[in-house]
């Protein structure tokens, strides 16, 4: 269904570099687990996030898999979960290419949808206790989309947690006791004015962007010269940024390649564990994926060696959100506040 | 039996976590001896918490457990075996097996965490058997909560049942029976998100606060090896597996070694003095600190405790029960009566400082702790008790009303927030009605098919069905029902069994601020923004919606319609200006329009309004000057007849000679509980936590 409706191309975003930047830095490495955009309504951000379905990579997956398991690393794992599906005598599973999934979360997701539950079919055929795998389980290894994040039922952010810290979705209900391996990209959207995140959620984000609406009037009109012509024909428009889609995958993909063989200097390992101290970080999340975000940059750039720029560049994604506040205080303040400490350094 | 519920995978080894000393203390001796009580480990986020509970599992040896028994029976404790274990007796197979470590995860319902009926079994055999919670589980091994400051309230309710009685007990779907539940509780929480109720805090005989390392060379290795981690995690494990294994070794000879060691009574009295002099509550903490000083000496390879192992446990053992060494000011004595103030004055200052708080009570209800009007009066003014009946005989504007320090107009200043402090529990008592909404307040039972499912209950017509349990209501009687084509399960409408949910819920909190120039006299604007913002940070934990409406000069305004921003809130807070006169009735007027808004949206709120304020008025509603007062009290009068709405009255009138004591008259007519800033300081001991050290 999801292929029927037509998907505005990324690279046909105007402006907002920097929440491109940090989405496509994400799907390079999905190790720096996510992005946070603040922002006002209007400002692209969803069709951002949706858009990157153009542009995801491929990954290797069993068929059939609602658990997206790594064939390389997980496959032991998948005789375990087919049986928890109701499947006992498996045949080989099949391996294919499928690309990254972006999993939605709706903010009024019930919990079962989330996690998973026990299957009523199942239980009411044939008596047996069996697994309906949730959102959890599609988004391992992929995208999962938060619109709206701030607004997330409490209750829901604590199932977020436990997995985003733990990687594993750990299910203790209605009589099903089972576990799956959810490693996922967090991506969520949210309008600052109407409420703040929890603080453990706010750190589960990697990076976070602050984003405000196009100013100049010439990229105003440009939006709005794009924006009809990708509602008049979506498939003319689509086709006419193929070329530019291409190529931005092909540089990801490009820099996946590369991203193992990307060196960081003791030196610049230095400056990083510096700029955290001095801005004042809760914990050591920012030191890492400052250092990953950066090596990530330089791949995306063609380098295979960490400059202090890149650096610069991964402490305004990494830190703005970090930083120790005071109770109350907005985070879009911190971001001058990261400016001017890493260029004092 | 499994004995990880958690997916397997390549972990960071504990011996490759970077600083942390501490926890890792905590952690080896709560593995040696479990009767040192659980570990809980508290701090700022991102800082190795879960890494490190997670690793310890690794680490402890294997324990003997029968194959294929879900209960981890004993070997040596046959009096205590399941029915599975008992039957097999003498040609039961004993393994040496991991030790269990189960993961409790805050969506957990009832039925995996206690147990329950197993529908399989009972609808394929027709038999009733219990299918074991995590409780039973993880017995004799570990149970890890991440965010354990989330979990349920129902759920910790079980948990501390547990852990009282070493074990759990099962009374349900016609199953009555009784099962060890010993195990190591670990916790990892982050302070920012709420804190521990105090009996489950009592719990963790260990506590350890966690922050990151500011060493500049610790954090560069630290990248290091995350770096080396991920890039190939089992080449990392073997780079720390002779580290690994020497703490394994470690902890084995401890273990074997730890029930020789002997505490002789001149320590056993050093402990006792320890945990009296540091005015900890209850006698848990000596048998802690007791046991994690042996555990201590065990890992050092002693066999006898001495006064050291004692005081390097104290820290762990006692900081999360340490009462607090200077207890908050306590709520100030009534104003004096002015004409034997001075009489009144040395005697306050005689009692300063004053007393501690009683400590037996430390949650007295709010109603009861302000000053009951009543008392506080001033006698020589013409508002006793009988004449305040008759409004008619009083003219409060022009007799109780006290001249205005700075009246004029034209001067507006903004002041600094004052000092935040933790608030006491503001609350509506929990009651049975079912409501929407959503927050951490209070407690309710919510009937969208949202909130937590805990656990079932009766079919209360709803059409929330929990299909679990009405199975398992169904699954006995299965062998007397036909069952229908292409079913295994018949069910009867008596079967059905409803999700009970439950959500914390936010209230609705306006604050309603004075800004008038009265305000800025002597530092009472700073000490009134300070204690909105320690409110306003309780909201915030507590996920309340907050409106912020101010009044000054001729006008009140709506400076933040209801919203769960906090932040919003606080900023605006921060840029409020203050001056000018003081239209107090039409701030009530805004106020009981702003509430009934929210009423008549959602009928089953509970509204909280709190004045910030000294009661005084000078403007009326008509602009006219004539009765201000009695306008606004009469007012305040009809939003007290609105029952749903809960007023509190902040006066932020200072304690001197003069006091006019008008707060405590708008306290009345609006039937409001009254406070002065500092009686609104959390005065509970044990939920305020000393930092270690």
């Amino acid at each position: 269904m999801r292929q029927q409706i037509p998907i505005y191309p990324f690279a046909a975003i105007v402006g907002q570099e920097r929440m491109k930047l940090a989405l496509t830095l994400n799907i390079i490495n999905p190790a720096l687990s996510g992005v946070l955009i603040r922002g006002e309504k209007g400002t692209a951000k969803s069709t951002a996030v949706r858009a990157l379905a153009h542009i995801l990579p491929e990954i290797e997956v069993f068929v059939p898999d609602p658990f997206r398991l790594d064939p390389r690393t997980e496959g032991e794992m998948w005789p375990e979960l087919q049986k928890a599906l109701g499947v006992m005598n498996p045949p080989e599973p099949l391996i294919q290419k499928s690309k990254i999934k972006v999993v939605e979360l709706p903010v009024g997701a019930t919990e079962d949808r989330l996690v998973g539950s026990l299957d009523l079919e199942k239980a009411l055929k044939t008596g047996q206790k069996r697994v309906e795998p949730g959102l959890l389980a599609a988004a391992h290894r992929g995208v999962l989309y938060v619109d709206e994040v701030n607004l997330l039922d409490d209750h829901l952010v604590d199932v977020l947690l436990d997995s985003a810290a733990m990687g594993v979705s750990v299910i203790e209900r209605e009589g099903v006791s089972f576990s799956h391996p959810a490693r996922f990209t967090l991506v969520g959207t949210m309008n600052p004015e109407e409420g703040e995140l929890r603080p453990q959620l706010l750190d589960r984000f990697g990076l976070c962007v602050n984003i405000a609406g196009v100013l100049d009037l010439e990229s105003r009109v440009a939006v709005l010269a794009r924006r009809s012509s990708f509602e008049d024909n979506p498939e003319s428009f689509e086709k006419e940024w193929a070329n530019e889609s291409a190529k931005l995958s092909q540089a990801i993909q490009q820099a996946q390649k590369i991203l193992p063989q990307v060196k960081v200097s003791q030196e610049l390992l230095y400056h990083i564990a510096t700029i955290c101290l001095e801005v004042g970080v809760d914990g050591h999340r920012g030191d890492i994926i400052i250092h990953k975000a950066a090596k990530t940059l330089a791949a995306y750039e063609g380098r295979l060696a960490v400059t202090k720029g890149d650096i610069a560049a991964a402490a305004e994604l990494a830190l703005p959100h970090r930083i120790r506040r005071q109770p109350l205080q907005a985070i879009a303040d911190n971001l001058d506040q990261v400016k001017t400490r890493v260029k004092a350094l | 039996m499994l004995s990880h519920n958690e997916a397997p995978r390549r972990l960071y080894p504990l011996a490759a976590v970077v600083g942390q000393a501490s926890l890792k203390k905590a952690l080896l001796i709560a593995a040696v001896n479990p009767l040192s009580g659980g570990v809980l480990a508290r701090g700022e986020k991102g800082a190795a918490k879960s890494t490190l509970a997670r690793g310890l599992a690794e680490l402890l040896p294997p324990i003997k457990l029968a194959a294929g028994c879900a209960y981890g029976c004993e070997p040596d404790k046959p009096q205590f075996w399941c029915p599975r274990c008992q039957a097999l007796g003498e040609s039961n197979s004993w393994l040496a097996r991991p030790r269990p470590f189960l993961t409790l995860p805050l969506n957990a319902t009832e039925d995996r965490v206690a147990g329950g009926l197993d529908f399989e079994i009972a609808l394929s055999q027709g038999s009733r058997r219990e299918s074991p919670g995590l409780l039973v589980q993880a017995h004799r091994g570990i149970l890890y909560v991440d965010e354990v400051n989330l979990l349920d309230d129902h759920i910790v309710d079980l948990l501390l049942d547990a852990a009282g009685s070493g074990q759990n007990s099962l009374e349900r779907e016609g199953l009555s029976v009784k099962r060890p539940a010993r195990f190591l509780l670990i916790g990892t929480m982050n302070p920012e998100e709420g804190e521990l109720r105090p009996q489950f805090l009592d719990r963790f005989g260990l506590s350890v606060l966690v922050e990151s390392e500011k060493d500049l060379d610790l954090r560069v290795n630290l990248i290091r090896l995350r770096e080396e981690f991920e890039a190939d995690p089992e080449a990392f494990r073997d780079r720390f597996r002779p580290e690994s294994e020497k703490l394994k070794s470690q902890i084995l000879k401890a273990i074997q070694i730890l029930p020789l060691v002997e505490t002789p009574e001149r320590v056993r009295k050093f402990i006792a003095e320890l945990a009296l002099a540091k005015h900890v509550a209850g006698h848990r903490a000596d048998l802690f600190l007791f046991e994690a000083a042996r555990s201590l000496t065990a890992l050092a390879g002693r066999r006898i405790v001495s006064e050291a192992e004692v005081l390097e446990a104290a820290p762990l053992v006692l900081a999360h029960r340490q009462r607090e060494s200077a207890p908050p000011p306590p709520p100030p004595p009534p104003p004096p009566p002015p004409e034997n103030s001075e009489d009144d004055q040395e005697k306050s200052e005689e009692n300063d400082p004053p007393e501690p708080p009683d400590q037996n009570q430390p949650d007295s209800a709010p109603e009861e702790t302000p000053p009951k009007p009543e008392e506080a009066e001033p006698p020589e003014e013409d508002n006793d008790p009988s004449e305040r009946e008759d409004e008619e005989g009083l003219d409060p504007d022009q007799n109780a009303q006290p001249p205005e320090p700075d009246l004029s107009d034209l001067s507006e200043k903004i002041f600094e927030i004052g000092q935040t402090f933790r608030v006491r529990r503001l609350e509506v008592a929990k009651d049975r009605l079912r409501r929407r909404g959503s927050g951490r307040r209070s407690r309710s039972r919510v009937n969208q098919k949202q909130g937590r499912y805990v656990k079932s209950g009766p079919n209360d017509g709803q059409g929330d069905i929990a299909l679990d349990a009405t199975i398992r209501v169904a699954a006995p009687y299965q062998k007397t029902r036909t069952r229908p084509e292409g079913l295994a399960v018949a069910l009867r409408a008596s079967d059905i069994r409803s999700r009970i949910r439950e959500k914390k819920m936010g209230h609705h909190l306006f604050f309603v601020v004075d800004a008038s120039g009265s305000m800025g006299a002597r530092g009472r604007m700073a000490a009134a923004k300070g204690a909105i913002m320690s409110l306003l940070l309780d909201a915030y934990q507590k996920r309340d919606q907050v409106a912020l409406l101010s009044f000054r000069r001729s006008e009140a305004t709506i400076n933040l319609p209801l919203t769960s921003s906090a932040h919003l809130a606080g900023r605006l807070l921060a840029e409020m200006p203050i001056g000018g006169r003081t239209p107090l009735a039409k701030a009530l007027v805004a106020t009981s329009q702003e509430v009934r808004n929210v009423l008549a949206k959602n009928p089953l709120a509970r509204p909280i309004v709190i004045f910030i304020t000294d009661g005084r008025a000078n403007v009326g509603l008509n602009g006219d000057q004539s009765q201000p007062l009695k306008e606004a009290w009469s007012l305040a009068r009809i939003l007290a007849q609105e029952r749903r709405v809960k007023s509190l009255v902040v006066d932020t009138e200072e304690k001197s000679l003069l006091t006019f004591d008008l707060a405590i008259r708008l306290a009345e007519a609006l039937e409001a509980d009254y406070f002065k800033i500092n009686d609104l300081r959390a005065q509970t001991l044990l939920d305020i936590i000393k930092k270690e050290g």
